[in-house]
């Protein structure tokens, strides 16, 4: 298991210093675009969101579109349980840690942040709040794998949930899952999320 | 022997034999088995369905049963429960050979999931489809019936009447809660079919 103490110094440096900078971007504009369909791509890269999420595209076509996201000073996430053709596995994470030079990596699995962790990308872990069954594991994943951000889904939980997960990780939090209208990003950035995360195009500023 | 099929819009979700009684108590004749080990309370459990309570099973979650033949053979013949909820639809369409109605759970967690788990709904049609957390359903019911006309019931993170009446309200049939305090609300407000 890889815990912080136990990364390098070096590591943890150069992860932290590309998660300071990306809630600083998030301070100014709170809001991640999430790629479901290529064809949204050139509105999120025109608009002002500093991170973009790739839930979808298949994983051996990605490179120019993740390229394309750097080049306009963006980061960009891949969502690796999601993504097709790649394994859910550490050579997956290094493919797209080393060959593609992806920001960070998004999984729900914990073994997986502690690859992504390994590889010198951000972390991000999703948590999937279905029933409050779901929220006692998903704690205890986020205990055990020390993502970099947390990201709680779907967003009409995130009220119900923020104080328990604040109290016990001091981990900054993005909220997604059906956020469609601009109350409910307002609602979640209220609550403390740092930011949230959809593929509602109007909600791009 | 046909099963008994739905009494009412809330299910109690029930978890070992102590919220098992509390449920049948207050006169419910339908439950939810959310987890727990059913075989730790298959006693009572039998018992109940054999006093034509309808007992619906999440096997997603229930521990001591395999996801299996056996298992669906064992919770519709010997048990004489009414119908199970799973993920899995392979699982489902075995358990409609039992005779088992057959509740589709779907997660509503992002958009993208929620598109996947509508797109995994199998023939023959489920019963139901179980959405969790129901408290998303108000937001995502138009997304549901653009692809499905099969009832809806919500089950997770319900706690309150006001949630519960949310959830009926965008057009959910069933809700389910593990809150002792919001059956008691319901139990009045029950409707026989």
């Amino acid at each position: 298991m890889a815990t912080r103490a136990m990364t390098p110094p070096a590591r943890a440096q150069a992860v932290d210093r590309s998660v300071a900078r990306l809630f600083e971007a998030f301070d100014h504009v709170p809001v991640a675009a999430v790629i479901r369909h290529a064809e949204d791509l050139p509105r999120a890269l025109a608009s002002q969101v500093p991170a973009i999420f790739f839930v979808r595209a298949p994983a051996f076509h990605l490179g120019p579109l993740v390229w394309a996201v750097q080049a306009r000073g963006k980061m960009a996430f891949v969502h690796i349980d999601l993504i097709a053709g790649l394994g859910k596995d550490r050579a997956g994470i290094a493919f797209l840690a080393r060959e593609i030079g992806v920001n960070g990596i998004i999984t729900s699995h914990s073994g997986l942040v502690a690859a992504a962790r390994a590889e010198r990308v951000i972390a991000v872990q999703r948590l999937l709040l279905y029933d409050d069954l779901g929220l006692r594991s998903a704690m205890a994943a986020v205990e055990h794998a020390r993502p970099d951000i947390v990201e709680v889904q779907p967003a009409v939980i995130f009220p119900l949930v923020a104080e328990q997960i604040r109290a016990r990780h001091p981990v900054p939090i993005i909220v997604g899952g059906f956020v469609t209208e601009p109350h409910q990003r307002q609602a979640a950035l209220e609550r403390g999320a740092r930011a949230v995360s959809t593929s509602t195009v109007s909600l791009w500023p | 022997m046909r099963t008994p099929g739905l009494f009412g819009a809330m299910l109690p979700a029930i978890r070992d034999s102590n919220t098992l009684h509390q449920a049948l108590d207050l006169g419910y004749r339908q439950l939810l088995v959310e987890r727990g080990s059913l075989l730790a309370m298959v006693g009572p459990l039998a018992a109940a369905a054999r006093q034509g309570v309808a007992i619906f099973v999440n096997l997603d979650a229930v521990e001591g049963l395999a996801a299996d033949s056996a298992a669906l053979a064992f919770v519709a013949t010997d048990l004489g429960f009414s119908g199970v909820l799973s993920v899995k639809p392979h699982i489902l369409k075995d358990a409609s050979r039992f005779r088992l109605r057959t509740i589709q759970r779907i997660h509503a967690l992002d958009s993208t999931g929620l598109e996947t788990g509508l797109n995994s709904i199998g023939q023959p049609a489920p019963y139901a489809i179980a959405i969790a957390p129901a408290v998303a359903i108000p937001q995502v019911m138009p997304i549901i019936r653009d692809s499905t006309n099969v009832p809806v019931w919500g089950t997770g993170f319900v706690t309150s009447a006001a949630q519960a009446a949310a959830v009926l309200a965008a057009g959910a049939d069933v809700v389910a809660s593990a809150e002792l305090e919001l059956w008691r609300e319901f139990r009045d407000a029950r409707i026989d079919d």
